[in-house]
């Protein structure tokens, strides 16, 4: 059993910074706080690991490419119902709550600038992220989690496997080439029912919501969304991976540790998204 | 079952760039079938204008605008792209405008042959001529926002304006506009008579154009019937008789004054041998008229005259005795 979750990290001798402890630097500040901040500072230093041994098996050709068509399956082709249906609702909500905003001062052809321009740039993504964070990511902390506790893990390292390489990079870059193309699909499914719903429950026509979806937009409204959708996925696969290979004893641990990658996917969604909105946009 | 995983996860790749490939040129209008021709215009401002916005010509949209950027001189370079199917204006330009109240912008083209009204605009474009070497002028109309933001200016002078109204219009000018009130209906009371008497003289007038409009409406009538029977003289080919008529008529005096232009030919060529007996019958009647001559001698001289007449005499008694007696003159024997 390893004391810190993933073997290749043991082999790595970290700097003397890395070693100090907060609470020893500051000694007049709370130790609930040094705790804390500290936990923080040694989750970065784990992130930074973890990535590094990432980047270490991505040299093993050999071994994860193979891994990585069932994960595409797993995590992108078997999400896109639940994306879908999420999409489908987001779209028909959004139609209905930007008619009941509109009416009597805006047009209601702009109901179809308020559906594209959200599902595109904020809602599809974002949602998607949020449903496939709990999907994927429960999913990936949960099966790695429980092949570190049944020693799975060990035992490919004793058949000479990089457990990054045949573990961890199918999953990330599954998930991180995957998100785009759920996400694709559910802007497409989104804007197809708000198009629906504006038509058939509401006093607009096909080309007035066609004309109010074209108006005000660009060619960054999609690449926007896709590009965020594509560190959601490298996030949630990474975290999931991270979280798996942390446990360490026991379901419990493995149930903590899958919630915790559900809630730390969630959370770094958020964060990703208001930072690339506040470089791209 | 690999195999299988493989062509299911492409296919959905394949699918969702399909979806977004098509949606992206689909929302973006990007008209890859048609092509287009890129023109830059030159504008000092161009507004709320924007890339993808539409270019229109007359109302219809013509193109897009494919990018904006920052020239020389602090001139901003608008490049439109424009369909290949598009005639333009002989000599054109380019007004930026909004669309509608809600932020949509437009490039107009318009020809310089037919410049706007607003004084602002056309200098605009007068500098962006001069100034452009192949670029198009450029002039951007004010925002909804500068519209509201003078409108407001415009709505505070007018209550300034009231408020100052108001002050001004004490209990003396109440008085006053109430006298100007009576004095006004009676200036109308007066209008109101002198109108009454000027319908009465253009109802007569009226009722007298209306006769005359009866007696053109008779003529009319006539000339209708006059052009009716032409008409149907027209129709029943008599017209065309009498032109055929006409034409041989004229054939006819055609040839006769050709006749006559040759009676006058001979007449001038025997004008001289005329003149010639003419001349010497006026040198006989001078000679007679002068005594001299035989014939003058015979005209002046009585003698001859009764000497004739007793030869006459003679001669018819002789010619009497011959007849009395003719073997007294003549003798016949036939051995």
């Amino acid at each position: 059993m390893r004391a810190h979750g993933y073997a290749p990290s043991l082999r790595v001798r970290r700097p003397i910074w890395f070693r100090v402890r907060l609470a020893d630097t500051l000694p007049h500040v709370p130790r609930s706080l040094t705790t804390r901040v500290s936990g923080w500072y040694a989750g970065f230093g784990r992130l930074g690991h973890f990535l590094a041994d990432m980047a270490r098996g991505l040299r093993d050709v050999h071994t994860w490419p193979a891994q990585t068509v069932a994960q595409l399956l797993r995590i992108g082709v078997n999400s896109v119902p639940i994306a879908l249906f999420v999409a489908a609702f987001t779209g028909v909500v959004l139609a209905l709550q930007a008619s009941y905003t509109f009416t009597g001062a805006v047009p209601l052809y702009f109901v179809g600038t308020l559906v594209g321009k959200t599902i595109m740039l904020e809602l599809g993504p974002v949602l998607t992220g949020l449903v496939l964070a709990g999907r994927v990511g429960a999913n990936t902390a949960a099966e790695l989690g429980t092949m570190r506790v049944t020693e799975q893990v060990d035992a490919l390292e004793t058949l000479a496997y990089d457990p990054f390489a045949y573990l961890v990079i199918p999953r990330v870059v599954a998930s991180t080439v995957m998100f785009p193309v759920v996400v694709a699909l559910a802007m497409a499914m989104g804007v197809l029912t708000g198009l629906v719903t504006a038509v058939n429950l509401l006093d607009l026509s096909t080309v007035e919501f066609v004309r109010g979806l074209k108006l005000f937009y660009q060619f960054k409204d999609i690449w926007f969304g896709l590009v965020k959708s594509m560190s959601f996925g490298f996030a949630i696969g990474v975290v999931g991976c991270m979280k798996g290979l942390a446990v360490r004893r026991g379901a419990q641990e493995v149930g903590r540790a899958t919630t915790d990658a559900v809630v730390l996917g969630a959370k770094l969604i958020l964060v990703l998204d208001a930072v690339w909105a506040v470089l791209l946009l | 079952m690999k195999r299988r995983d493989e062509v299911v996860v492409g296919a959905t790749i394949v699918v969702a760039l399909a979806v977004i490939i098509v949606a992206a040129l689909w929302l973006s209008e990007a008209e890859l079938g048609r092509g287009g021709t890129i023109h830059v215009a030159r504008f000092r401002t161009v507004g709320g204008l924007g890339v993808g916005d539409p270019v229109v010509l007359s109302g219809v949209r013509v193109g897009r605008v494919a990018g904006i950027r920052l020239g020389e001189r602090n001139w901003v370079e608008a490049e439109l792209q424009v369909y290949r199917d598009v005639t333009l204006p002989s000599n054109p330009a380019v007004i930026a405008a909004s669309a509608s109240f809600f932020g949509e912008w437009q490039a107009g083209i318009i020809s310089l042959d037919q410049p706007p009204d607003d004084p602002k605009v056309r200098r605009d474009l007068d500098e962006a001529l001069a100034a452009a070497d192949d670029a198009w002028p450029g002039a951007a109309l004010p925002d909804i926002g500068q519209l509201t933001a003078q409108a407001g200016r415009i709505a505070r002078d007018i209550t300034l304006v009231s408020s100052r109204v108001q002050e001004a219009f004490d209990s003396t000018a109440v008085r006053a506009l109430q006298q100007s009130i009576r004095n006004f209906g009676r200036v109308a009371d007066r209008i109101a008579e002198f109108t009454e008497q000027q319908t009465n003289l253009l109802g007569a007038v009226g009722q007298r154009l209306e006769q005359g409009s009866d007696v053109l409406h008779d003529a009319a009538l006539s000339l209708q019937t006059s052009l009716a029977r032409i008409d149907s003289a027209t129709n029943q080919g008599e017209l065309e008789s009498i032109l055929e008529n006409t034409q041989e008529a004229s054939g006819y005096m055609r040839d006769a004054t050709r006749r006559f232009s040759e009676l006058i030919d001979v007449a001038h060529e025997n004008q001289e041998s005329i003149v010639r007996v003419l001349q010497a019958a006026d040198s006989i009647m001078t000679r007679i008229q002068n005594r001299s001559g035989t014939l003058g001698m015979l005209v002046g001289d009585s003698t001859l005259y009764i000497e004739t007449i007793q030869a006459v005499i003679q001669l018819r008694t002789l010619l009497a005795d011959i007849q009395a007696n003719p073997r007294k003159y003549f003798k016949f024997s036939v051995f």
